[in-house]
């Protein structure tokens, strides 16, 4: 097998592993049906992933917690303009400026 | 009749989900930059873009493509990055009732975290399955378009745009977007601040298996707090 043909299979394989997790119960719909207690835990689920990804992501710095960082500072920034405007650009515009502003001052 | 609640379904899903579409544009940019600097040619970036169709399963299986790493590790990786998707699949699934299998298919394919986020709560409010239809479907296909035409921009622009320039960090500011309306609730913000500190403690963890019990202690943790603020409220 090629080396570009390698390539493209793991392209599939990824891609079944991405679709078959979505269109699980979608597909499957009513013929399996979560109980109602799971279901409702189950809307906790996008808040709780979508913490799960971001965090780590602001507060670790190369394998390290370090919550002093300049993306923390941008992280404020963009939750204060989301929470406080409803201007959707405005979050990106507060967060990149705190940040790029931060690291220009924090020489790093 | 059928055709034209599908098109005002359609016109509301856009509508509502346009402004947080924008957060999809960088995200869509640094994944088409990051195929190329992986070594990846401009047509290999943009048929994993088309196949996968997943920026954090792309992002995330990345850096195991060009080490070499055995291919089942790279899936199992991709499986446990994509784990949250049956979660989501599971609470939006009674919106499709009334859709085709082949179509529940397509739609399952376009389910991305966005997308979800947006739409899960009004289609299983609604009954009108063409309406729903429509109202999900507009905001996935907008979606879809946009990862890739801006990966294709960012596939020919990687190399152009200084890196210094930090374009990643707005991926993350696009998920704290989506976040912030969600915990406004008080339950949903437990779930949140004690998913997200879990994350954190457990990201030693290997395959980032310390996602998903994060999520799933976040899940608990919510689900405890909305139980407890119910008893005090009879209390």
């Amino acid at each position: 097998m090629s080396a570009d043909a390698g390539l493209w299979l793991t392209f599939v394989l990824i891609g079944l592993a991405t679709t078959l997790p979505r269109a699980s119960f979608i597909v499957l719909g009513g013929r399996v049906r979560l109980p109602s207690v799971v279901q409702r835990a189950l809307r906790y689920a996008p808040a709780a992933a979508l913490a799960a990804i971001v965090t780590p992501d602001v507060l670790v710095v190369s394998g390290d917690f370090a919550p002093l960082n300049p993306k923390l500072a941008g992280v404020i920034a963009a939750v204060a303009a989301a929470l406080l405007s409803r201007n959707p650009w405005l979050p990106f515009i507060a967060g990149m400026a705190v940040l790029l502003g931060a690291r220009a001052v924090s020489g790093g | 009749m059928s055709a034209s609640s599908l098109r005002l379904g359609a016109r509301e899903g856009f509508l509502s989900f346009l402004p947080m579409s924008v957060g999809l544009i960088p995200w869509a940019l640094v994944m088409g930059m990051a195929m190329i600097s992986a070594g990846f040619t401009p047509l290999q970036a943009m048929g994993m873009n088309v196949v996968v169709f997943a920026g954090t399963a792309q992002l995330g299986t990345l850096p195991l493509i060009v080490a070499g790493v055995p291919l089942w590790l790279i899936v199992v990786t991709a499986l446990a990055l994509n784990l949250r998707f049956v979660i989501f699949s599971a609470a939006i699934a009674q919106g499709f009732r009334g859709v085709g299998t082949p179509l529940r298919w397509y739609c399952g394919h376009l389910l991305t975290d966005g997308v979800f986020a947006c739409c899960f709560e009004k289609m299983l409010k609604v009954d009108d399955p063409h309406w729903r239809l429509g109202y999900y479907l507009a905001p996935s296909l907008w979606s879809w378009g946009l990862w890739q035409v801006f990966a294709l921009i960012g596939v020919f622009a990687a190399g152009s745009i200084p890196k210094h320039w930090s374009l990643e960090f707005m991926a993350t500011i696009a998920l704290l977007v989506l976040l912030v309306p969600l915990a406004r609730q008080r339950p949903m913000l437990v779930a949140a601040i004690s998913s997200g500190a879990t994350a954190v403690v457990l990201r030693g963890m290997p395959l980032r298996l310390g996602l998903i019990v994060a999520i799933v202690v976040g899940i608990g943790a919510g689900f405890g707090a909305e139980h407890w603020s119910r008893k005090e409220e009879a209390a």
